[in-house]
């Protein structure tokens, strides 16, 4: 196997480029996956003691949550990103008749290159939903690790739900949600290699155009590997440290 | 709960050994041929009006007609298989493929690595826009955003004018896909092949395109691909293309698919 250095030479500044992309990516998904994670956690494990607000509630705030989990665990990101982008994003951002943003600014955004293009919001908001699916379990599982005890002893402190949760409940499962979360994020920014797919100019993409111009596998992909491998690296890293700092026990 | 590892253990087992058990069928099958081999072809089926799959997963499409008969003229076994554009190179080189077939633009960078037959279609490059675009020709595409299928002759033309690492050039796994960003705005213009453009334009006039041909790009030609010095093979495809060019049958296929 003899390795044709010019051609990563060449394709260098691509690679940055397109791995300072994926980090992008990564960082905003996976902070409003978070986001987005916590929110269909809580409404996920939403209940009402009895009355007809019981079933309101179940019905309007529960179900939704759920159906939402399962519906984003259980189909390929592959296919939620083609989805997203060549069938939502059309019908909210477009040029003739789009239901949130139309004429020259949908034109705009959708010509528009790299942070905060057209296909970047498209990967992003694929990539956000499907991270706040896995999220929200783990959020699910942090919350419900915790002594039963914490909250009852919050509530009858006088705390309401929302306070409860705020400064008792959803800081120690933090803690414990962690190693999960970083697992998660790590998970999510080799998936953000598939967003190529709609031709945004992440890692992957850059790497997918260097081999259709010169048909050589090793040198493009190779190359990324080593730049995925170190970025996942690093959030080790960044992760291992936020458990030192956070994750010891009380 | 011993009884479950127990159960748990056998299944795993289970999928281990007919898993195995399917790939080596697998093996023999593509070896044990025995007396005519039969030959692997890659074709990328998402690439019509020349190579697209029907609701019943059966090739069709003006490239598969035509190696069928170039086959069965130059008396070789073929069984085509559907094969990613991306990894398709690559398939030559490992010996999962033998023979590409898949509107594959002769270049002299490819002829590099790999042998091309004979040329068997006459191509041109030419671009899709909206019909109120203000694109007339292939250099005003300079500055505009332009839809490519990577690795395409597209891709190379449009690297050429702005630059391989041009922001302005969007990639897609297809040419459909490409045109379909095209329907959605995100690209002005898509640079591909004539064929497949003109049969995509032709068959959604309700979406407004129209293809502008581009005087600047020399005919282009697609040629069967092979691993390098894959004489034999080589010799029977190409007496084959030239048998059915001699007694027409390549006229009829040709004008099934582009004849008036």
């Amino acid at each position: 196997m003899d390795l044709r250095w010019d051609i990563i030479q060449n394709y260098l500044p691509m690679f940055l480029q397109g791995a300072v992309m994926t980090l992008q990516l990564t960082v905003i998904s996976i902070l409003l996956g978070t986001l987005l994670g916590l929110l269909t956690a809580i409404a996920r494990m939403a209940n009402m003691k009895r009355g007809i607000l019981k079933h309101l509630v179940l019905l309007l705030i529960r179900v939704p949550a759920i159906v939402y989990i399962t519906l984003f665990r259980g189909t390929p990101l592959f296919v939620q990103i083609l989805i997203v982008h060549f069938g939502l994003m059309p019908l909210f951002i477009n040029p003739e008749n789009g239901w949130f943003i139309s004429g020259e600014l949908a034109r705009q955004i959708k010509l528009s290159d790299g942070t905060f293009s057209g296909t970047f919001l498209s990967g992003a908001v694929a990539l956000t939903l499907n991270a706040g699916a896995y999220i929200a379990e783990i959020f699910r599982a942090g919350i419900q690790s915790l002594d039963k005890g914490q909250s009852e002893a919050a509530r009858s402190l006088g705390f309401s739900y929302a306070k409860t949760m705020r400064f008792i409940i959803i800081p120690q499962a933090f803690r414990r949600m962690l190693p999960a979360l970083g697992n998660e994020t790590i998970s999510l920014l080799k998936d953000s290699s598939l967003v190529s797919a709609i031709g945004l100019a992440e890692l992957a993409y850059a790497a997918r155009a260097a081999f259709g111009a010169t048909t050589r596998v090793w040198e493009p992909y190779l190359t990324i590997s080593v730049m995925y491998l170190l970025m996942t690296l690093g959030l080790s890293l960044v992760v291992s440290w936020l458990e030192r700092r956070y994750g010891k026990g009380d | 709960m011993k009884n479950l590892k127990t159960v748990m253990m056998f299944a795993i087992s289970l999928v281990m050994i007919v898993t195995l058990a399917a790939c080596g069928a697998g093996k023999n099958e593509e070896t044990g041929s025995g007396s005519a081999k039969e030959y692997i072809v890659a074709t990328d089926a998402s690439y019509a009006p020349f190579e697209s799959l029907t609701e019943k997963n059966e090739f069709i499409g003006f490239d598969i007609e035509l190696v069928k008969a170039v086959a069965e003229k130059g008396g070789i076994n073929i069984k085509i298989v559907n094969t990613p554009w991306e990894g398709m190179f690559a398939t030559l080189n490992n010996g999962d493929r033998d023979l590409l077939v898949s509107a594959i633009t002769i270049t002299d960078e490819r002829k590099k690595e790999y042998d091309f037959s004979d040329p068997y279609f006459e191509a041109r490059q030419s671009m899709a826009v909206p019909n109120n675009t203000s694109i007339k020709n292939f250099a005003e595409l300079k500055g505009k955003k332009v839809g490519v299928q990577t690795g395409t002759t597209g891709d190379e033309v449009v690297s050429k004018l702005m630059g391989a690492d041009s922001k302005d050039i969007r990639r897609f796994e297809t040419t459909p896909l490409a045109l379909k960003e095209l329907e959605n705005g995100g690209v002005d213009a898509v640079v591909a092949d004539n064929g497949v453009v003109k049969y995509y334009v032709k068959n959604n006039p309700d979406k407004g395109f129209k293809t502008i041909d581009e005087p600047l790009f020399a005919a282009e030609y697609y040629g069967f691909v092979m691993k390098k010095g894959n004489t034999e093979l080589m010799g029977k495809i190409n007496d084959g293309l030239k048998k059915i060019k001699e007694d027409g049958t390549y006229d009829a296929i040709y004008n099934k698919y582009f004849g008036e």
